[in-house]
C-alpha cells in the first residue's frame, strides 16, 4: 500500500534499480490475435527452454499485450536488440534461444521480408508496418506484462496521477484537457474537456465516470487491445478524470466477448486497490474513488451512451431520448461522464508529457493519434496507430503494404457499420474527424476495412444493413421498420429482382431513417447504403438493369461454368462438389448442372491453375436462362 | 405336556426337497414340524379338530411353490422400482436444491442488488449453460422483481439462452473482415457438417452453432471458434477432425 507520492517514487526507483542490469528480454505477444495462432504454446516452450539451458535468471520472459502486427503472429521480440521474429512456432524456440539469445546470431527465416525488395529486416522499428506509425498509446504494449502493476510503475505509470493529485486543482486538470483539444476517440470527436466540465458543473451527487469498452463494431478491436495490453493506462486516466470531475464511483463497461480484457482488467483493479491507487484517501490527497466492472451481454446498441447507462442500472440497454445529455443526467439521473477507452488512455499522457507535446502530434483541429484496426483485403492486417492527418494512401499502402494478390483497391469502409465507403479518388485525403465526415463517412471507433475489386458494394451495403437490422433494439419505428424495408430492397437488387426506381427509393428511405430515428444507431444506419450509392451507383445499375454483379459476389447473379476446351476431366471438381452438381466421366469434359449448383465456389478453388477450366460467369442469369435451370 | 418322538420316515430326494421348501415357506424350525403342520391341516379339512384352514391349499404342491416364488419376485421388482423412483425424485429434488443454492451464491456475490441483474444472469448462464425457468423464477423472487423483466433481458441480449445449449459451442465469425474473406461459405460448410443451422443446438446436445459479429482476429479470417480454440478457414477434412476431437 502506497501512502503518498513519495512512496510511489521510492517503489519506482527500487523497481528500476532491479531492472538496471542490461537484461535480455523476450517479449512474446499474447493478444487475442496471436493467442489464436497458438502463442501460448510458444511462451510455454520459451519457459521450458530457458529452464533447460539454465538461463532463467539472465533472460526475462514477458507475456505482453498486442503488438499490432496480427497478420504475422505470433510475434516475439528480443530486447534490447529489438530483433523481431514473426510467425514463431513452438519448434523455432530452441533455435532462437541457442542462436539469438545465447550467441547473438540472427535467424534469417523468421525475419520480416519486404515484398518488393526481398530485403530482410531485423529491427521491429524498421519494419514498414511499424516505421510509418506514430505509436504513443500502443508502443508500451510490448514492454509491459499487463498482469503486473510493477511493470507499469517502472515505466512511469501513475506518475501523472501522483502529479495531478499533488500539484493540480480539478479546474486545472480540465483546463489542460481543454487546451490539448482532446477529442472523443469513440467516434463523435466531441471535445473531452468540454464534456468533463459539463459533468463537473451539473447539479447532483454522486457523479459517475464511465469507460465505454463495449466495442461492438465488426472489424474493430483497438479498445480491446489497450485493455488487454495496458489496462492500468486506462485506469489511471479514469482516476484523473474522476478527480477533475469530482466523482467517487467509476464503471468500466466491457463486452463479455472479450474474456482476456476482462481478466486483465480485473487483475489490474485488484492490484491498483492493493497499491492504494483506488479506495480511500488516494496517495494522501483526501480523494476517494473506486471502480466496478460491468459486463455487456452482447448487444451492439448497448454501446450507445444512454443505453449503456440503462444497462448499468440493471435494465435492458435500450437508448432513451437525450434532450438532457447523459453528462448531466445519466446513471440513476445523476451526472455521468462517459468516454471511450482510447480517450481515457490519452489523459495520463497529456498530464505527464504536457499539452504542447500533445498538440505537436497530429493536425491543428485534430491533435494526437488515432488507433485504427486495418483489416480486410490488405497485406498487413493489424492494429495501427497513426498521427491524425496521415493520408489514407499512407495507411493502406505504406503501413498496410497494399492489396494482396496485386488486385486493385476499390474502397475503404470506415467508421463501423454506420460509416461509409470511401473510393479511390479520396485516397490522398488526410484521416481525421472532420475530413472523414466531409467526404461522406466518419471516423467512428476506427475500423478501416479495405476492399479490393472483387468486393461487391451492393453486398457490402446489404451486409451492414443486415447487421444493423439484427442489432436495432426496435424501440423506435423509423429505425426498426426503415432498416428492414431498405434491406428488403437491397435483397431484391442482389437477387436480380431490382426495379427501376429502387435506388431513388433507397435514398428517400435513407433520408427519412436518418432524420427520424432516436439514437445514433438509427440516424447513421443508412450511411453504408447512401455512401455506396453516391460513389458506386454504376454497380447498383448493373445489378438492376443488366442483372449482373460486376464483382461476381451476389450468388443469385453468378454461375460457375466449365470451359470445354480447357477441361481435361481430372474429376477434382466433381469429387469436391458438396452438392453433386458436376457431371462427366473421368478424362472427359465435365459440366456444371446449374439447377443443382449451390454456388459455393469450391470447384473454382480446386481446379488446378494449369488447367483453369472453371470460370465464374458474372452474367449468371443468362447462363441459367440458356440452360433452362432454376 | 410330555412329547413323544416322531420317527421312522424315509424320504425320497424329491420328497426331501419338497419338505425343505415348505419349511422355508412356512417359516418352520424343523422338517418334522412340516409334517405336523400337514397332519393338523388334514384334521382341519376332515373336521376332526376345529381350526382355520391353512393358506396353502392345493393339490399340486410344486405349482403352489413356484407361483409363490413368482409373486415374491414380482413384489421385489416392484420394491426396486419404487426405490428407483424415490431416488430419482430425490435426485431431481437435490439437483433443484443445488441449482437454487448456486443461484443464491451468485445473487449474494452481487450483493442481492437488482442493479447487478444483468451480471447475475451472465454468471448463471456461464454456470449452467442456460437460464432455466426455475433459475429465472428464483432470481425474480430473490431480487423481488417481476420475472418479466428478466425475460426482457434474456431475450434482448445475445449472451443468454432460454434453452439448454450444446456441450460444445461453435461460432463462425461473420464480422466485416471475415465476411469479405468468405465467412458465409465457411458457415455453409460447417452447417452442413454439423447438420444444424446457426442458432440451433443438435438433438444430442453436443453442438450449438452460432454466428458472431467479430472475434477480433481479423487477420486470420474467416475464423471459426470451437469452445476456446480458434481455427482459420479449416478445410472440410480439417472440420471433420475438429468434430471428432469433441467428446
Amino acid at each position: 500500500m502506497l501512502k503518498n507520492a513519495e512512496d510511489l517514487e521510492k517503489l519506482r526507483n527500487e523497481l528500476l534499480k532491479d531492472k538496471k542490469k542490461e537484461q535480455t528480454q523476450i517479449a512474446v505477444c499474447s493478444g487475442t490475435g496471436c493467442r489464436a495462432n497458438a502463442s501460448e504454446k510458444v511462451v510455454a516452450a520459451f519457459r521450458q527452454g530457458l529452464q533447460d539451458l539454465g538461463m532463467e535468471d539472465e533472460v526475462e520472459l514477458k507475456n505482453t499485450g498486442c503488438h499490432g502486427f496480427c497478420e504475422q503472429g505470433p510475434i516475439a521480440v528480443i530486447l534490447p536488440q529489438d530483433i523481431c521474429y514473426l510467425r514463431v512456432k513452438e519448434e523455432n524456440v530452441e533455435e532462437i534461444l541457442e542462436k539469438t539469445v545465447r550467441d547473438g546470431e540472427v535467424i534469417e527465416e523468421l525475419l520480416f521480408e519486404d515484398e518488393g525488395t526481398k530485403e530482410k529486416i531485423i529491427e521491429e522499428s524498421k519494419i514498414p508496418f511499424y516505421k510509418n506509425q506514430e505509436r504513443i498509446l500502443l508502443a508500451e504494449n510490448r514492454k509491459l506484462d499487463p498482469k503486473n502493476i510493477d511493470d507499469y510503475i517502472a515505466h512511469g505509470g501513475y506518475r501523472a496521477l501522483s502529479k495531478v493529485l499533488q500539484e493540480m486543482t480539478p479546474e486545472e486538470v480540465m483546463d489542460q484537457v481543454d487546451k490539448a483539444n482532446l477529442r472523443g476517440r469513440g467516434g463523435g470527436g466531441f471535445p473531452a474537456g468540454k464534456k468533463f466540465r459539463t459533468t463537473a458543473q451539473a447539479p447532483g451527487e454522486p457523479k459517475y465516470v464511465i469507460v465505454n469498452a463495449d466495442e461492438g463494431d465488426p472489424g474493430a478491436y483497438m479498445d480491446r487491445s489497450i485493455l488487454e495490453g495496458n489496462p492500468h493506462r486506462v485506469l489511471e486516466g479514469l482516476i484523473i478524470g474522476a478527480y477533475a470531475i469530482g466523482s467517487s464511483q467509476g464503471f468500466v463497461y466491457v463486452r463479455q466477448e472479450y474474456p482476456l480484457a476482462l481478466e486483465n482488467l480485473t487483475i489490474a483493479l485488484e492490484q491498483a486497490r492493493e497499491k492504494g491507487f483506488l479506495g480511500g484517501n488516494i496517495l494522501d490527497s483526501g480523494f476517494n474513488f473506486d471502480v466496478a466492472i460491468h459486463r455487456g451481454a452482447g448487444a451492439f446498441v448497448s454501446g450507445e451512451s444512454s443505453a449503456l447507462m440503462t444497462a448499468i442500472e440493471g435494465w435492458v440497454g435500450e437508448p432513451r431520448p437525450k434532450y438532457i445529455r447523459t453528462a448531466v443526467s445519466g446513471i440513476h439521473g445523476k451526472p455521468s461522464n462517459l468516454n471511450n477507452v482510447e480517450t481515457w488512455a490519452n489523459i495520463p499522457l497529456i498530464m505527464d508529457k504536457g499539452v504542447d507535446w500533445f498538440l505537436n502530434i497530429g493536425t491543428e483541429n485534430n491533435p494526437g493519434t488515432k488507433i485504427l484496426s486495418l483489416v480486410g483485403n490488405v497485406r498487413n492486417t493489424g492494429l495501427v496507430e497513426i498521427a491524425m492527418g496521415t493520408s489514407l494512401r499512407q495507411l493502406i499502402y505504406d503501413i498496410g503494404g497494399g492489396i494482396p494478390g496485386d488486385k486493385k483497391f476499390k474502397a475503404v469502409q470506415t467508421g463501423g457499420p454506420s460509416g461509409g465507403c470511401i473510393p479511390t479518388q479520396y485516397l490522398d485525403e488526410p484521416i481525421d474527424f472532420d475530413n472523414l465526415s466531409r467526404i461522406g463517412s466518419m471516423m467512428g471507433s476506427g475500423g478501416m476495412i479495405v476492399m479490393d475489386e472483387e468486393t461487391c458494394m451492393v453486398d457490402v451495403a446489404r451486409y451492414f444493413l443486415n447487421f444493423l437490422k439484427e442489432e436495432s433494439c426496435g424501440k423506435c419505428t423509423p429505425c426498426r421498420e426503415g432498416i428492414k424495408q431498405m434491406l428488403d430492397i437491397l435483397d431484391k437488387i442482389s437477387q436480380g429482382k431490382g426495379e427501376e426506381g429502387h435506388v431513388e427509393l433507397l435514398q428517400e428511405l435513407g433520408d427519412f431513417v436518418e432524420e427520424a430515428s432516436l439514437c445514433a444507431l438509427g440516424t447513421t444506419a443508412p450511411y453504408p447504403v447512401l455512401s455506396t450509392i453516391k460513389y458506386f451507383q454504376d454497380e447498383y445499375e448493373a445489378h438492376i438493369k443488366e442483372k449482373e454483379c460486376p464483382a461476381g459476389v451476389c450468388k443469385e447473379l453468378i454461375a460457375y461454368v466449365i470451359d470445354e476446351k480447357l477441361c481435361t476431366g481430372c474429376a477434382l471438381c466433381r469429387k469436391n462438389c458438396p452438392s453433386d452438381a458436376i457431371a462427366g466421366e473421368p478424362k472427359e469434359t465435365h459440366t456444371v448442372i446449374q439447377g443443382k449448383c449451390i454456388k459455393c465456389g469450391i470447384c473454382l478453388e480446386v481446379c488446378p491453375p494449369r488447367f483453369a477450366a472453371v470460370k465464374k460467369e458474372k452474367a449468371g442469369k443468362k447462363v441459367l436462362v440458356e440452360e433452362g435451370g432454376n | 405336556m410330555e412329547k413323544s418322538k416322531f420317527v421312522g420316515l424315509r424320504l425320497t430326494p424329491d420328497e426331501e426337497g419338497l419338505a425343505e421348501e415348505l419349511q422355508g415357506l412356512l417359516g418352520l424350525e424343523t422338517k418334522s414340524s412340516v409334517f405336523l403342520y400337514a397332519l393338523q391341516q388334514l384334521a382341519v379339512a376332515y373336521d376332526l379338530i376345529p381350526g382355520e384352514r391353512g393358506k396353502v391349499y392345493h393339490n399340486d404342491w410344486r405349482k403352489t411353490v413356484n407361483r409363490l416364488a413368482e409373486l415374491q419376485e414380482q413384489a421385489q421388482a416392484h420394491a426396486r422400482f419404487l426405490e428407483k423412483i424415490k431416488n430419482q425424485s430425490e435426485g431431481m429434488f437435490n439437483d433443484m436444491v443445488e441449482m437454487i443454492k448456486d443461484v443464491d451464491t451468485i445473487v449474494d456475490q452481487h450483493g442481492c442488488d437488482e442493479g447487478r441483474l444483468i451480471q447475475i444472469l451472465l454468471d448463471i448462464q456461464r454456470e449452467n449453460n442456460w437460464l432455466s425457468k426455475e433459475a429465472v423464477d428464483w432470481v425474480a423472487r430473490r431480487l423481488e422483481i417481476p420475472a418479466n423483466r428478466i425475460y426482457h433481458i434474456a431475450t434482448f441480449y445475445k449472451a443468454f439462452s432460454l434453452e439448454p445449449r450444446g456441450r460444445h459451442s461453435v461460432a463462425i465469425c461473420t464480422g466485416t473482415a471475415c465476411h469479405v474473406r468468405g465467412s458465409m461459405r465457411l458457415l455453409d460448410r460447417v452447417s452442413q457438417a454439423l447438420k444444424i443451422k446457426p442458432g440451433q443446438t443438435s438433438a444430442d446436445l453436443k453442438f450449438s452453432l452460432d454466428t458472431v459479429n467479430c472475434l477480433g482476429c481479423c487477420a486470420l479470417g474467416p475464423v471459426i471458434q470451437v469452445d476456446d480454440e480458434y481455427y482459420s478457414n479449416p478445410s472440410s477434412q480439417e472440420l471433420e477432425e475438429i468434430k471428432e476431437q469433441c467428446e
